[in-house]
């Protein structure tokens, strides 16, 4: 495979399975096709899968079977029983979560600049000016200092996007970044990510807002029992759902039923 | 009765004498009772099976036993077995930095588990090696969520110091005995002494819930 | 070492470390009894607005916190007979000076306890009506007290061990008959070495328990 053919997957995913224990299978055979530039929003019920598909990919979880590759090259599997994980090719994936992950005893600068100096061996100095950068366009540059219990909840979210990029990824993921936001700090997280998919950075990510899902998105995916239920652009799986489970869950969510 | 604490004047010096004894003690068990604390626990979080078998008993030992049988035990036995004669300092100071090992370890067991699961995904997406993650992310973390405990750690030591008097040491605690019992002063040399003890640990404790505040406020991020 | 073992020594005497521990553990029980009670009470009085009963409560506290118990014990079988002019057997003044310094330890416990316990349930005790009475009756207190138990175990195997204390002063306990017997016996290793597995064996499974019924706690909290 040419990982520069034309029309080539950035993410491919293929017969996902994850169980926790026995009883509770999360993802059954789950397949998604991203391509490069694609900003896939993953909507559905709780418990369907969403957070899981992306710790996945990010390679956080152990897998019962599939795989997934980036860019054409197979990084996570599964051998005799055992998730293998490819670390160079995880490199390349920047992640943020939920609750912002942030180490509370670094400044916003050493959070940044951790990474890059004791992965990539990048200099302090370097670093440090790169830091600057991403956080001036983030509108961060009075908290270079500051520690992240002196931050608001949106700034810290900014600084953990900050944080990601500091590794130039290929692929970003976020996973509910804005759910443990107050309402009022919702846009500039939000307004961050709109800036970054301006640029074209590739992106999949797990929202409950489904009005920023459809200004963000190039491509929605409803999952949901752990399967891919539906796969289209954001006016058809928001919009106008084929699949009756969507429509219930689109139509629960827009509140359009009593 | 009649209390006169002029007498304790005259006894300044030996109850000074007596407190540097007592601090100097303290300090060198605490020094090298944490260190050991910090090896043990991370022994006991550790793969093999005999390392945290071995220390699970050291510590269930120091702390399920009165630290009073401790310091006999060490000052008794110890010399029965290695042959050699101990001083008092040095039985005292092996029976303090051992019940000390054991309190610390504790500690830092709990403030290293302390360190949630998320910080640990944050680590794995920024690809940071298991190296760089204990070292510049678990450990600073629980040292900092460790220092409040340790510093209580450092008054349960200080307190239970005085327990070298039983075994003969020239503590403040046995040169307060010593006065009472020459002087027949029993109240006013023994309140003094405590009053002594009260006035160190009293500031730490404070300043023990103090720090505990400011770092709970740092970690929560 | 030039010492042999001879763990019969202590086998043969064991009649006198039995005397003993039943007096460490009456001590330990009627020291908890007097903690328990007592320091719920003290701890009450800290938490009181009026500084004529919060002030000597904290001052009894944490005068009790931040001295040795050894002191704290010498002083009481010195001091109390001398000051007060009272004479008490000398297992009924161990019992009053271990139960004073587990009273102080237990009513921090409780004091913590009770204001930990989230102000949005006083709120919500207030928007369900109920008197303030009510409030810290059914809301507070049992929250309080539950939540208490595991410090108050951890507090009370900690007076077990610190019942040793009172050997220094003559009470003749595990600790005093331990010594006793190894300086009879010029068998120190043996048995101080079994006094110390008697203590052993009573700590160890109360703490188990506690750590047990903490883990529990922390998996319903989530």
């Amino acid at each position: 495979m040419n990982a520069n053919a034309e029309g080539q997957a950035l993410v491919r995913i293929a017969d996902l399975h994850k169980s926790y224990g026995p009883a509770i299978k999360v993802l059954r055979g789950l397949d998604i096709e991203m391509k490069p530039g694609e900003r896939v929003v993953v909507i559905g019920p709780s418990g369907g899968g969403k957070s899981t598909l992306l710790r996945v990919v990010m390679g956080l979880e152990e897998i019962q079977g599939g795989s997934v590759s980036f860019a054409g090259r197979p990084y996570i599997s599964v051998q005799g029983g055992k998730t293998q994980i490819d670390t160079e090719v995880r490199k390349k994936i920047g992640m943020v979560f939920q609750h912002y992950t942030l180490f509370p005893h670094l400044s916003v600068m050493q959070n940044l600049t951790l990474a890059p100096c004791k992965v990539n061996g990048e200099s302090r100095a370097k670093a440090t000016e790169r830091g600057r950068a991403i956080l001036a366009r983030f509108g961060l540059e009075a908290k270079t200092d500051a520690y992240p219990s002196q931050l608001s909840g949106g700034q810290k979210q900014r600084v953990a996007i900050a944080r990601a990029l500091m590794l130039d990824p290929q692929l970003m993921l976020f996973d509910e970044v804005t759910s443990a936001l107050d309402p009022e700090l919702v846009a500039e997280v939000e307004a961050v990510i709109l800036q970054l998919a301006a640029q074209g950075m590739p992106m999949m990510m797990v929202t409950h807002d489904m009005w920023f899902a459809r200004n963000v998105a190039s491509r929605v995916i409803f999952c949901a029992g752990g399967v891919v239920v539906e796969d289209g652009p954001p006016e058809q799986v928001l919009g106008n759902p084929r699949e009756d489970r969507t429509r219930e869950f689109i139509e629960r969510v827009f509140h359009i039923k009593g | 009765m009649e209390l006169d604490f002029s007498v304790l004047w005259k006894f300044t010096d030996a109850l000074a004498l007596g407190l540097w004894t007592t601090a100097r003690l303290t300090l060198l068990c605490i020094v090298l009772g944490t260190a050991i604390g910090f090896l043990v626990g991370l022994a006991r979080t550790s793969e093999s099976r005999l390392l945290r078998v071995a220390t699970a008993t050291y510590v269930e030992f120091f702390r399920g036993t009165p630290v009073l049988i401790q310091l006999f035990w060490i000052f008794f036995c110890l010399p029965l077995i290695l042959g050699v004669e101990l001083s008092n300092f040095a039985s005292g100071a092996i029976a303090l930095t051992l019940y000390m090992g054991a309190i610390t370890s504790e500690t830092f067991r709990s403030s290293l588990r302390a360190v949630g699961r998320e910080q640990m995904d944050a680590c794995v997406a920024l690809g940071l090696p298991r190296r760089v993650q204990v070292a510049n992310v678990i450990l600073p973390q629980a040292v900092l969520r460790a220092a409040p405990t340790l510093l209580s750690n450092c008054i349960s030591l200080f307190k239970e110091s005085a327990l070298v008097s039983a075994v003969g040491m020239a503590d403040l605690m046995f040169i307060g005995q010593n006065i009472s019992n020459n002087t027949a002063r029993p109240v006013e040399v023994l309140t003094a002494v405590a009053l002594i003890y009260f006035v160190i640990a009293f500031p730490l404790t404070r300043a023990v819930t103090l720090i505990e505040r400011r770092m709970l406020k740092k970690l929560a991020a | 070492m030039d010492y042999s073992l001879d763990i019969g020594a202590v086998t043969r005497n064991l009649g006198p470390l039995f005397e003993g521990l039943l007096v460490t553990v009456e001590l330990t029980v009627a020291a908890n009894l007097i903690g328990i009670v007592a320091g719920f009470g003290v701890a009450l009085l800290v938490l009181a607005r009026n500084p004529v009963l919060r002030l000597p409560a904290m001052l009894f506290v944490e005068f009790f916190r931040c001295t040795p118990a050894i002191v704290q014990v010498v002083w009481f079988f010195y001091c109390v007979p001398m000051l007060f002019n009272v004479f008490l057997d000398p297992i009924t003044m161990g019992v009053l000076a271990l139960g004073l310094n587990l009273t102080a330890f237990n009513a921090e416990a409780y004091r913590a306890n009770i204001q930990a316990v989230p102000g949005e349930h006083r709120d919500a005790g207030i928007a369900l009506g109920l008197s303030p009475a009510q409030r810290v009756l059914h809301i507070i207190l049992p929250q309080a007290l539950r939540a208490s138990v595991p410090v108050l175990l951890t507090n009370g195997i900690g007076t077990f061990q610190q019942s040793a204390l009172v050997a220094i002063v003559g009470v003749q306990d595990l600790m005093y008959q331990g010594k006793l017997l190894a300086t009879e016996t010029y068998r120190p290793i043996e048995t101080f070495t079994v006094v110390a597995l008697f203590y052993l064996a009573i700590s160890f499974p109360v703490s188990q328990f506690v750590g047990w019924m903490e883990r529990r706690r922390g998996i319903a909290a989530r």
